[in-house]
């Protein structure tokens, strides 16, 4: 039997300081603390703030748009999806304002059911993949740079640090990290999946590992992909020569980055027509990549 | 009947259904040493869950979690655990392995929480679209 770990401390860094010295693997991984804080007061305080209707509806695809950021306490059943769902219609005069905040709690519910049903099975690729590559051909392991945040693409780099310092990245910016890793780098998801679980304070298993399979377009119909505009749009920065940013590859309209990232997939043949629009590409998108 | 709760990372809310039907029961929460290691998980979220853990009523262990709530159950002369559900893989088989390691008479209770959907029929699973639009008319109204 293991003795019982300590509950009694003055202070965040008393607390802080246990657990470095309890958890030095997990120091050694990455030594960051959020300032995010976990527990109940700090989940309904939070709760008690968000915007479910007209607000989130409009502006949650933007970086800085009036996202909840309840998905660390919901991830840990610190608050319960159920509870989340009533209080939204607690704000609500009618339900249908808040149609597409209980629609992105729907996401949650549904990676769940597929975890129950498909376990470990979430860690494979659920279909193959739809780039015009095999799965062989992506890398296994993420490259140093990647790690190191060392990339010399600025929103990249900036992400990735935000993801160290905070265990928090807005949605689209997973998306984009996400689709870098696999589409530019041609990494398996699984490495960038794994790299997201060491840091995200919400890192689930199902959320994580299904929406990186979503971006590679292993559970999905085609692989999600952006161009610079997008990012612009959405972070309103990194405005200016490519080349100030690093961002080089991101310049051009979406049939032009098809062609250059998937050359020989056969998604682009069937899309490629009038009518698309300049942002974030995937048939049925999800969350907050549509932000149109 | 003697009752102790297990506390897992899919439940830490104080509200837990699980802590609400045994009040005042010992609890405990174990950091799973072999999921540390295969997960790699980075300070900020261990220190996220511990402070979660500290607004709960529990001990908080660390090693194998079955050995340990086996251990505490009979600490306490408790015949029964009791805990919340939970979809994952290795939350099924720590239950299996606690229910060998229990002594006779004794049992493992699973609770579930309430459901986001309260829908029991068949669910297409495939696409979210196909979950959505069979769960949609449940949850909007």
């Amino acid at each position: 039997m293991s003795g019982d770990m300590r509950r009694d401390f003055r202070d965040r860094d008393d607390l802080i300081t246990y657990l470095r010295e309890e958890f030095p693997e997990a120091v050694a991984i990455d030594p960051h603390v959020a300032e995010t804080r976990g527990g109940r007061q700090a989940a309904e305080e939070r709760l008690t703030r968000i915007k479910p209707g007209r607000a989130y509806r409009i502006t949650r695809n933007h970086i800085d748009g009036e996202v909840t950021r309840l998905s660390p306490f919901i991830r840990y059943g610190v608050l319960s999806l159920a509870e989340v769902r009533d209080f939204a219609r607690s704000q609500a005069d009618h339900v249908q304002e808040i149609e597409k905040f209980l629609n992105e709690l729907g996401w949650r519910d549904y990676f769940q059911r597929v975890y129950r049903e498909m376990g470990d099975g979430i860690w494979t690729d659920i279909e193959p993949y739809k780039t015009g590559f095999d799965a062989h051909q992506y890398e296994d392991t993420l490259p140093a740079d990647i790690r190191h945040g060392a990339t010399g693409v600025q929103f990249v780099d900036d992400f990735i640090q935000e993801l160290y310092t905070t265990g928090y990245l807005h949605n689209h910016a997973r998306m984009w990290l996400a689709a870098y890793v696999v589409h530019w780098r041609r990494v398996k998801w699984q490495a960038g999946a794994r790299w997201f679980l060491e840091h995200l304070l919400d890192g689930d298993p199902a959320s994580n590992n299904l929406s990186w399979q979503w971006v590679a377009s292993t559970f999905s119909h085609k692989p999600y992909y952006y161009n610079i505009e997008n990012v612009q749009k959405y972070t309103d920065k990194y405005a200016g020569p490519a080349e100030d940013y690093g961002h080089e590859d991101f310049v051009g309209s979406y049939d032009v980055i098809a062609k250059r990232l998937f050359p020989n997939a056969d998604f682009r043949d069937e899309s490629s027509g009038p009518g698309q629009k300049a942002s974030g590409r995937h048939p049925k998108r999800r969350q907050h990549a549509k932000r149109r | 009947m003697t009752t102790i709760v297990w506390i897992h990372a899919d439940n830490l809310s104080p509200e837990n259904p699980v802590l609400r039907a045994a009040p005042g029961a010992p609890a405990i929460f174990v950091w799973d040493d072999e999921l540390l290691l295969d997960w790699r998980i980075s300070l900020k979220r261990i220190v996220f869950i511990y402070e979660c853990l500290l607004e709960l009523p529990v001990t908080i262990r660390r090693g194998d979690v079955a050995r340990e709530l086996v251990e505490f159950a009979h600490a306490h002369y408790a015949n029964r655990i009791l805990t919340a559900a939970s979809p994952r893989p290795r939350h099924r088989e720590i239950c299996r392995r606690v229910a060998g390691l229990m002594p006779k008479g004794s049992r493992l209770e699973v609770l579930d929480e309430e459901p986001f959907v309260a829908y029991e029929g068949k669910i297409d699973l495939k696409r979210f679209s196909r979950y959505w639009n069979t769960v949609k008319r449940h949850v909007l109204t």
